[in-house]
């Protein structure tokens, strides 16, 4: 098992290497170069001061080396070992503090634009998760309970629908007529939170003007509709899982045996079905979860939301290299963990499943 | 057409290598059970529709009259501004069709006779069609008010994708009306006219990408399968790497990164971008079926007979090993079809209104105003064009494989 | 131990779950209590700094309320006739605005950003935004009169040119203490100057926009002197706008470290940020200045604070401006202006005005000359006038910017005194075009325009991809120009393969954006010399009368003498049309309603907000 998860853990770094490589070069080799928009935002330069300018900043970003200095550059700076250049100009080779650069377009830290957007994204993504199983995983069991009954029809039907739903179309629709004055305005259009957030009480409150909402509630209502657009497909596919995990699970003969035992069938599907198709569906959480964080890029690009995806795209339209990678490294981390620890689950609660 | 293609593709697939009665069975029962279930008719229907209207988009949406009489001459100005495309697609379109009712002859036969036809139409149509360049849209209108046309016959919708009415002032954004049955474009263009046309990017975004995809995943998950050891476990990485990635985020900064000029080198291109990042289910599915096939007895005895690796490879193992990738692409389709607008949508993808994305992205106008009918009938053709690939998508699974989905 | 995941888990499992979201939401809530109490501190021990130097001046018994308006004259001394020294300054047209009777001090103006500013630092932030920021807490010598866009005093009281046009002084003024209660000398000024020239500060750009500055020498504590390689017409205007900064506060930091600070500023201007050093970019929290207290101008403007909102999104900038959450919103989409401008229903909720002024930049099309060594069709100055009349600008102005921009004749902002008023854009005029294409040898075969040369009239019209409006402009532009027989094929360029594209002279025509200033140079476009290289002339323009004209008019530093200079310029370019300048756009601008005094479009855009009060009644933010 150990060697297992120490193999496991291994491999994650060739495959980030090569991930990081393949983002890397894939912008690297563009035609026009990385950090475009920085570089070319010089307005009414004249040409020659603008490729002053330019040249300073190339040089003070190493942009004018080979592509393959830069990335060893890059993998260095990220690395917790290697060389670090004092503020003297002298270099230590030793162990350090990594460090993700800095934006090429914003001219900061990498690291603090991701302590800043991730945790936005990750909040998303960790409410909408709950949501995504209850009612996955409550519809499925239903479904699943009274197949065949009308809402096992109802929803085998509607849930293809809802996971074709492109979300794109949703976030618009959402806003079109949800958030908008001409139509109904219970929500938000935009944002993280109103404008006034920093001043409310953390919890509802009242007082002789009426209710107040509050920080909390105030920042669940601003991502109420986000939540809802990322949850949508997940919530089909895991519904579409629940059921025929469970179907098969009913017809196994655990639970053949458990109704001939005369148990009530309630307790058939709760105690036993239930109990035993939980483990897979959790673990669906490794699949679900990277696939809400891709499409947080798209959701919190219609809903002017700060997080990771929206720093993403702003940073690809912007030519942004050292954003894109980190975007990438982190994204991709994320995929990764979250795939290992679904399989150690799984060799950890299964004794059938071996890995050596 | 096309989606018959996709079906032809199966039945010529399962064909090989086994006896031809039974493979005929099968392939006609898929078909049937396919056919059999309401959700995947209606899902064909609605594909075989959209491939109609992309064919004849320009017989459907067109400013230029069928045929008019001006000054005393009768002519047709809407075929003198066909493109070469439009007759090919026309052309590719009419043999599908005469090639599907003729129920005797073999799949293979029609194929060739098909790609046969569409070559030549390809190179007569690049050769001798050349409609004129510049293109005035608002002088029939002129003209009709001058009183100068006799009598002229239209086609349903009265405009051109690109016909921007620079004879009226102050048609944009405009909600339907009885002469823009779905309203009008931020550019002043018809909406209905512009997702007609639209209808062929989607189609050929679809296809091409998995296309691609497929073809790229089978053979690296092909290799993998077959020799496994170093090249399965280096192979894995890439599959790792290509799993790891936000997708989204790497076809974002490929198409940003590269944009092409051209605009029909970028719609190549987005294809291209697509499946060359969309390989990995292929690849896996096929790497899994080969490694359970290669122990199987009749890949030893096609060995011990002595037949060469391609042979193995392609003509035994991969029919067999084909299933999956099968069921896998028609719902690649649909996720093409997602990815390509949303990269329109987000600016990215293909310019401005000829995608249906990049149409749906003009419904929300920057004065908080909305567009409601921009956002409902691009955004509806999406979703109804990708439902309809995962219905069909759904149906093929349960013929073949009802087991596959809950393993995914 | 069962190896078994059962429900009772999960509950337990979701149980855990729920306890660390509740301790982090409270460690949340602790931190932003812990924050609030952490600001307040820094208030109070800013008043107690100031209680305990109001002590030791009563203790020295040398408090006057006066002295505020003794420092305000000190350069009442006599000096030589040569030395500029307006009478009026910002001052009085403050004085003048807060002398209404509904005048009260108070309130806040909330402003919106489009992104969260990455750094407040001066010199190396780079986004417009923190420019706003900056332009609030430091002062510039002299500022415009935004009436008559003359210069008015302010840091500086007057000013001298010398006669060979190469040095200007500076008179400062007494009595201007910085936000930190240090005083404003001399020091300062050069000290500015000789950072910004510092090659490790991080500042290429500001850098080169003070090229033709020798140096900056200072003659006693309050007068410094601008020496300059050449005579230049933009002398004066670079050393007016330097924003001051503090000697004592900056000179404390290295250049690295100055680079890599965040949110280090501080002046002397009306606001400040509560802590100069310590600001960090945060998304979603707005970035504020409180009033300086010890500001040295009178009268103080009446806002007692000033917010920046960040909204990214547009439509939700406005819903918050509808909703009177933001007060100020510059440039918004000319929709979203028409929205707020022509809605009836506003007037319940906010009073809004909407204003608009001329911008001082112009999109327009430029049409290459020569390509490849070859001239081509644009090299006939009759067929660049007819294509600029077979453009319908006005129309284009209707359709495109609903009618909020204006049509221009020129490459010099309309409102300026470079222009010359008399010359008036070509009118739309398709069959004098046609006559002028026919002039120059033009006919037609098979529906497409020929040249004398027996070439096809047909070329490329490039444009920024990223640009919505700009793809409009170009549709419309093939539209019109099919008319007559021109084939006209717009494509879309990456921003950064265009500007290579245009270094290398590859391209045929292309629309683009200029975005001049008040006073601008021509002669980096235009002049012949400029063609040769990545100068640029990209379009190969020359006219050795123009390079003339402009060259003497450079010269000339005051702007009075050099009028009839640039009304000639002005006529040459309009004659030669080396460009098809389409229009200029207005700077929109949409204001709440309760803001009173001169809340007024002006020349450069809206007036400055220090002209700007709520009476008591109106008032919004109280503290």
């Amino acid at each position: 098992m150990l060697t297992y998860i120490t193999r496991r853990i291994l491999l994650i770094f060739p495959t980030l290497l090569g991930m990081t490589a393949l983002v890397f070069f894939v912008m690297g080799m563009a035609p026009g170069g990385i950090g475009g928009t920085m570089l070319d935002r010089f307005g009414n330069l004249k040409s020659e001061e603008a490729a002053r300018v330019r040249e300073y900043y190339q040089k003070r970003y190493g942009l004018d080396q080979p592509l393959i200095v830069q990335y060893g550059r890059w993998l260095n700076n990220i690395s917790p070992v290697g060389t670090e250049e004092r503020e003297d100009g002298t270099k230590r080779f030793g162990v350090k503090w990594p460090s993700l650069g800095e934006s090429l377009e914003q001219h900061r830290p990498v690291s603090e634009l991701m302590a800043e957007r991730l945790p936005i994204t990750l909040l998303l993504n960790f409410i909408s998760l709950p949501l995504v199983y209850a009612i996955g995983v409550g519809s499925g069991v239903i479904a699943a309970r009274h197949r065949g009954g009308w809402f096992d029809r109802i929803t085998s039907t509607t849930q293809l629908a809802m996971w074709s739903l492109p979300t794109i179309w949703v976030g618009v629709m959402m806003i079109g007529f949800l958030a908008n004055r001409e139509y109904v305005k219970w929500f938000p259009t935009a944002g993280m939170h109103d404008m006034e957030a920093g001043n409310m009480l953390f919890l509802p409150s009242h007082d002789a003007a009426g209710w107040h909402l509050g920080y909390v509630l105030d920042g669940l209502w601003h991502i109420a509709l986000p939540v809802v657009c990322l949850s949508l497909g997940s919530s089909a596919y895991l519904m579409k899982l629940t059921r025929g995990s469970m179907l098969e699970n009913m017809g196994a003969d655990y639970s053949r045996t458990a109704r001939a035992k005369g148990l009530p069938e309630r307790v058939v599907i709760y105690r036993h079905v239930f109990r035993n198709s939980l483990l897979a569906l959790i673990t669906q959480a490794a699949t679900i979860l990277p696939a809400m964080i891709g499409g947080a890029v798209v959701v919190e690009s219609i809903f002017s939301i700060p997080g990771m995806g929206q720093l993403g795209v702003q940073a690809v339209q912007a030519r942004d290299r050292e954003v894109v990678l980190a975007v990438a490294l982190v994204g991709g981390l994320i995929g990764l963990l979250s795939q290992l620890i679904r399989d150690i689950l799984y060799a950890m609660a299964d004794p059938r499943v071996s890995y050596d | 057409m096309t989606e018959i293609g996709v079906n032809s593709n199966i039945a010529a697939d399962t064909t090989a290598g086994r006896p031809d009665v039974a493979v005929k069975a099968l392939y006609q029962q898929v078909l049937a059970s396919v056919f059999r279930q309401g959700s995947a008719r209606t899902g064909i229907f609605w594909i075989v529709s959209l491939v109609a209207l992309a064919v004849f988009a320009p017989f459907l949406a067109n400013t230029h009259p069928l045929l008019m009489k001006r000054g005393g001459v009768v002519s047709s100005p809407l075929l003198r501004h066909l493109t070469p495309s439009d007759v090919i697609l026309v052309v590719a379109f009419f043999t599908a069709v005469v090639l599907w009712f003729f129920k005797r002859v073999r799949l293979t036969v029609k194929a060739i006779i098909f790609v046969v036809v569409l070559v030549v139409a390809s190179v007569t149509a690049g050769m001798t069609v050349r409609p004129p360049e510049v293109v005035v849209y608002e002088q029939y209108r002129n003209w009709t008010q001058a009183g100068e046309i006799e009598w002229a016959w239209y086609v349903p919708v009265r405009y051109s994708p690109d016909d921007h009415q620079r004879d009226v002032e102050d048609a944009r954004l405009k909600a339907p009306t009885g002469m823009h049955w779905f309203g009008t474009t931020a550019d002043a263009a018809d909406l209905l006219s512009n997702m007609l046309y639209a209808t062929r990017i989607a189609l050929s975004i679809g296809f091409i990408s998995t296309g691609i995809a497929v073809v790229i995943g089978v053979f690296i998950g092909g290799l993998m399968g077959y020799y496994s050891g170093i090249i399965d476990l280096l192979g894995m990485r890439l599959v790792e790497i290509f799993d790891a990635i936000p997708t989204l985020l790497l076809i974002l900064s490929f198409v940003a990164f590269f944009r092409p000029n051209d605009p029909a080198i970028l719609l190549y291109s987005v294809m291209a971008i697509i499946g060359l990042t969309s390989w990995v289910q292929y690849a896996y599915f096929v790497r899994a079926e080969f490694l359970k096939l290669r122990e199987q007895d009749f890949v030893h005895a096609a060995r011990a007979a002595g037949l060469p690796l391609r042979s193995i490879l392609f003509k035994h193992m991969l029919p067999n090993g084909i299933t999956p990738v099968l069921i896998t692409a028609s719902f690649g389709v649909a996720g093409a079809i997602l990815i390509e607008s949303t990269l329109s949508f987000l600016g990215i993808g293909l310019p401005g209104e000829s995608s249906w994305g990049g149409l749906l992205n003009q419904a929300l106008g920057v004065g908080g105003s909305f567009y409601w009918w921009i956002a409902i009938y691009p955004g509806l053709a999406i979703f109804l064009t990708v439902y309809a690939y995962n219905l069909v998508g759904e149906a093929f699974r349960d013929a073949l494989d009802p087991k596959l989905y809950s393993f995914r | 131990m069962e190896n078994r995941f059962g429900v009772k888990d999960f509950f337990i499992v979701l149980l855990l779950i729920c306890l660390i979201v509740l301790v982090v939401l409270g460690m949340t809530q602790y931190d932003r209590q812990y924050k609030h109490m952490l600001t307040i501190e820094a208030v109070q021990q800013e008043q107690t700094g100031d209680l305990a130097k109001i002590r030791r001046m009563l203790e020295q018994g040398g408090v006057s309320m006066g002295t505020r308006e003794g420092t305000m004259q000190p350069g009442n001394k006599v000096l030589g006739d040569d030395w500029i020294q307006p009478k009026e300054d910002e001052f009085t047209r403050m004085k003048r605005v807060y002398a209404a009777k509904d005048f009260a001090q108070g309130d806040a103006l909330i402003d919106t950003f489009g992104v969260v500013p990455d750094k407040l630092t001066p010199l190396i932030s780079t986004d417009l935004y923190s420019a706003y920021v900056q332009g609030a807490v430091l002062d510039t010598l002299c500022v415009y009169d935004p009436d008559t866009l003359g210069w008015l005093p302010n840091l500086a009281t007057a000013w001298r040119i010398s006669p060979d046009q190469k040095t200007i002084d500076f008179k400062l003024r007494h009595g201007v203490t910085f936000s930190n209660g240090d005083e404003m000398t001399a020091d300062d000024v050069v000290f500015t100057l000789e950072w910004t020239m510092n090659e490790k500060v991080e500042a290429p750009r500001a850098r080169v926009s003070l090229d033709k500055l020798e140096k900056v020498e200072k003659l006693d504590d309050y007068a410094v002197r601008f020496v300059f390689k050449e005579p230049y017409f933009k002398s004066f205007e670079t050393a007016a706008s330097q924003q001051i900064l503090s000697k004592k506060f900056y000179s404390k930091y290295s250049p690295t470290e100055f680079n890599r600070s965040v949110g280090l500023l501080l002046g002397s201007g009306p606001y400040r940020l509560a802590d100069p050093t310590s600001w960090r970019p945060e998304p979603g929290k707005p970035v504020q200045l409180v009033r300086n207290e010890r500001y040295w101008g009178d009268p103080a403007p009446a806002l007692a604070r000033m917010a920046w909102q960040v909204i990214e999104n547009p439509s939700a900038r406005l819903t918050s401006f509808k909703n009177g959450e933001i007060d100020l919103y510059t440039q918004p989409e000319a929709e979203q202006y028409l929205a707020v401008r022509d809605d009836p229903e506003l007037g319940k909720r906010v009073q809004a005005f909407a204003l608009d002024a001329p911008q001082t930049g112009y999109i327009y099309i430029g049409w290459n000359e020569k390509r490849d060594g070859k001239t081509t069709h644009f090299a006939d100055a009759r067929v660049r006038r007819a294509l600029t009349m077979l453009i319908d600008r006005e129309r284009l102005v209707r359709d495109i910017k609903h009618g909020l921009a204006t049509v221009n004749s020129g490459p010099f902002f309309t409102l300026g005194v470079q222009a010359d008023p008399a010359i008036k854009p070509t009118p739309y005029d398709p069959a004098g075009a046609m006559k002028l294409l026919e002039e120059a040898g033009y006919h037609k075969v098979n529906g497409i325009l020929v040249g004398p040369d027996g070439q096809e009239f047909r070329f490329r019209l490039t444009y920024n991809a990223a640009r919505d409006e700009r793809k409009r402009i170009c549709t419309y532009v093939q539209d019109a120009l099919a008319t007559v027989g021109i084939v006209c094929e717009p494509e879309a360029m990456e921003w950064s393969v265009m500007l290579k594209r245009i270094t290398d002279r590859q391209i045929d025509a292309a629309c683009m954006g200029w975005s001049a200033t008040p006073i601008d140079d021509p002669k980096q476009i235009f002049d012949s010399s400029e063609i040769a290289g990545t100068g640029d002339n990209y379009i190969s323009y020359s006219n050795p009368e123009l390079d003339k004209t402009i060259d003497a008019a450079r010269e000339i530093v005051d702007m009075k003498k050099a009028i009839p200079l640039w009304h000639k310029v002005h006529r040459i370019i309009h004659d030669d049309q080396p460009y098809t300048f389409l229009y200029q756009e207005k700077q929109l601008t949409l204001v709440n309603g309760r803001f009173r005094g001169d809340v007024a479009t002006k020349k450069l855009g809206v007036s400055p907000s220090n002209e700007w009060y709520v009476p008591a009644a109106l008032q919004k933010y109280k503290d």
